[in-house]
């Protein structure tokens, strides 16, 4: 057995330990009332099983996604511990990892402090799903904000301050983050240290209305600077808008964020990065309501003379329609017809079917 | 000997007519009784609270407000699932199905945003006996068994005998 596999092996086996461990402790995400008397965990599991059926391709197939474990302990009234786990299917075996680890200290409702690794909350999406299929309503993450994007660092590596600000019915709340930007793979975080001395920083300002409940609008800014391959440094400034419906009859959920790069050296040498989706579901009323239709559209727009990304063919339109059936409490099936059109000017048809669900005894 | 049996008979079948009357007459009753009382919001005599709009109180119940105004944090008490209460609480703060409700507490959980769920409570005297036992907890019940050791919060200005109050 090769030394990666048996590091693979053993972090799998040391998840699943803890898993089981605080399973047998108190396994409820709701649990029955009582008194606390120590500390308290919780666990939940998320996974999901596809088809996918591409038109052209002989790839045609099953695939498991993501098999994810999140762990959460409250360790008295302020101090939390949350963990979110994953092992994913590869060519060459399974790849397991932390997605997130959070250490958490809530002083007050305004004021939360955390370090760990997060999903960075740039819009709406990448940090209010994560890695559980079952909680979305598509089949898919948006391309601007699928694990792996370039175009939003999805995870960061820092500390975050967040809470309420005394707004009556607006309902306002902020989250100041600092921490590693972008590793030299710009898709990854820095996880084992920053790659300069420039942290990269971040900013969200959220209204989720009290007079209308249901509404979440949202503004980001987001800062970092990169070291490229040749030793020049990008600036790059990302801000960030959303708008949410939240409740499911309807639910709407639309992203815009523009980023713009630029030499450090010479600004002349700079690119804009502009992306969008806009998604719309419906939970069907009565005895129907199992049913949720929806559509998303989508587009990401990026400058050849990029620096950062002009080289990286991002350039993309979607149109997405497809429903979800939550036969089960705990489980789902959806069905997804795609229509993608990708950098290289290929259109693209595809099917996807895939059945996702939660472990919790909520 | 015949018509001992058929008088028994006969007074049996009126002993089990009068005692469905009787179970449908209570099962009535009751229903009437819960949906003529309106729930009353209970907390912790402690708790530094006496009036919540409707906005406020929905924004403790999805732990949006997660502590009281002296820091202690709020502990949720929600009855188990199929009590009229609970009902009620889903359809007029919450303004969820009980499968919405379930989702958005599995969702707030897997964002970090709260270190647990709220806490299963099985009956009315549940809910009292630990509002009464912990600290800055929170709960709902119907107010005809409201307790005295325990505080009825005030919402938009009103307590649930009064006209108008909301959670009626």
């Amino acid at each position: 057995m090769n030394r990666p596999l048996r590091y693979q092996l053993f972090t799998l086996l040391f998840a699943i330990s803890c898993v089981t461990t605080a399973h047998g402790q108190d396994a409820t995400s709701s649990e029955t009332a009582y008194v606390p008397m120590g500390p308290e965990f919780h666990v939940m599991g998320f996974g999901d099983i596809s088809y996918i059926s591409k038109d052209g391709s002989n790839a045609d197939g099953f695939t498991v996604g993501q098999v994810v474990a999140h762990l959460s302990a409250s360790l008295g009234d302020s101090f939390g511990v949350f963990g979110e786990f994953s092992s994913t299917a590869r060519d060459s075996g399974y790849a397991t990892g932390v997605e997130r680890l959070i250490v958490k200290y809530d002083y007050s409702d305004q004021f939360k402090l955390s370090a760990g690794r997060y999903h960075t909350p740039i819009g709406y999406w990448n940090s209010g799903f994560h890695h559980g299929a079952w909680l979305q309503t598509t089949v898919s993450r948006p391309e601007m904000v699928k694990f792996g994007s370039k175009i939003v660092p999805i995870h960061f590596v820092g500390i975050l301050l967040e809470g309420l600000i005394p707004s009556g019915a607006l309902g306002l709340n902020y989250k100041v983050g600092l921490g590693n930007g972008r590793h030299s793979n710009i898709a990854a975080a820095g996880d084992t240290g920053d790659i300069n001395s420039d942290k990269a920083w971040m900013v969200q300002l959220n209204s989720k209305s009290r007079r209308f409940y249901g509404l979440n609008v949202g503004l980001g800014f987001y800062n970092d600077e990169i070291p490229l391959a040749d030793g020049t440094d990008v600036l790059e400034n990302t801000f960030s808008a959303h708008a949410v419906w939240a409740k499911e009859s309807p639910e709407i959920v639309f992203e815009y964020l523009h980023s713009t790069h630029e030499l450090l050296t010479d600004s002349s040498i700079s690119g804009n990065v502009d992306a969008w989706y806009a998604q719309v579901a419906y939970r069907l009323p009565g005895r129907h309501s199992q049913w949720k239709p929806y559509v998303r559209f989508e587009q990401n727009r990026v400058d050849d003379s990029d620096p950062l990304l002009g080289a990286e063919a991002l350039n993309f339109d979607s149109g997405v329609v497809g429903v979800r059936w939550d036969f089960n409490p705990y489980a789902t099936l959806k069905a997804e017809y795609r229509n993608e059109k990708f950098d290289d000017g290929i259109r693209e048809n595809n099917f996807r079917l895939q059945i996702s669900f939660v472990l919790t005894k909520m | 000997m015949r018509n001992s049996f058929h008088n028994l008979h006969h007074i049996l079948r009126r002993l089990v007519v009068a005692m469905g009357l009787l179970i449908v007459g209570s099962v009535l009753f009751a229903a009437e009784e819960l949906t003529e009382s309106p729930i009353a919001i209970v907390v912790h005599k402690d708790t530094p609270v006496e009036n919540l709009s409707l906005d406020e109180l929905r924004s403790i119940f999805l732990a949006d407000q997660q502590f009281w105004s002296n820091r202690t944090r709020i502990t949720l008490l929600v009855r188990a699932p199929q009590s009229d209460e609970r009902t009620f609480v889903l359809d007029r703060i919450y303004q969820m199905s009980e499968a919405q409700f379930r989702h958005y507490w599995i969702a707030k959980m897997f964002r970090a945003e709260v270190p647990r769920g709220p806490k299963i409570v099985f009956s009315t005297g549940m809910a009292l006996d630990l509002v009464v036992a912990i600290p800055g907890s929170i709960s709902f019940t119907r107010a005809d068994a409201v307790t005295d050791n325990v505080k009825v919060v005030r919402i938009n200005g009103l307590l649930p005998d009064e006209d108008g109050y909301p959670l009626k």
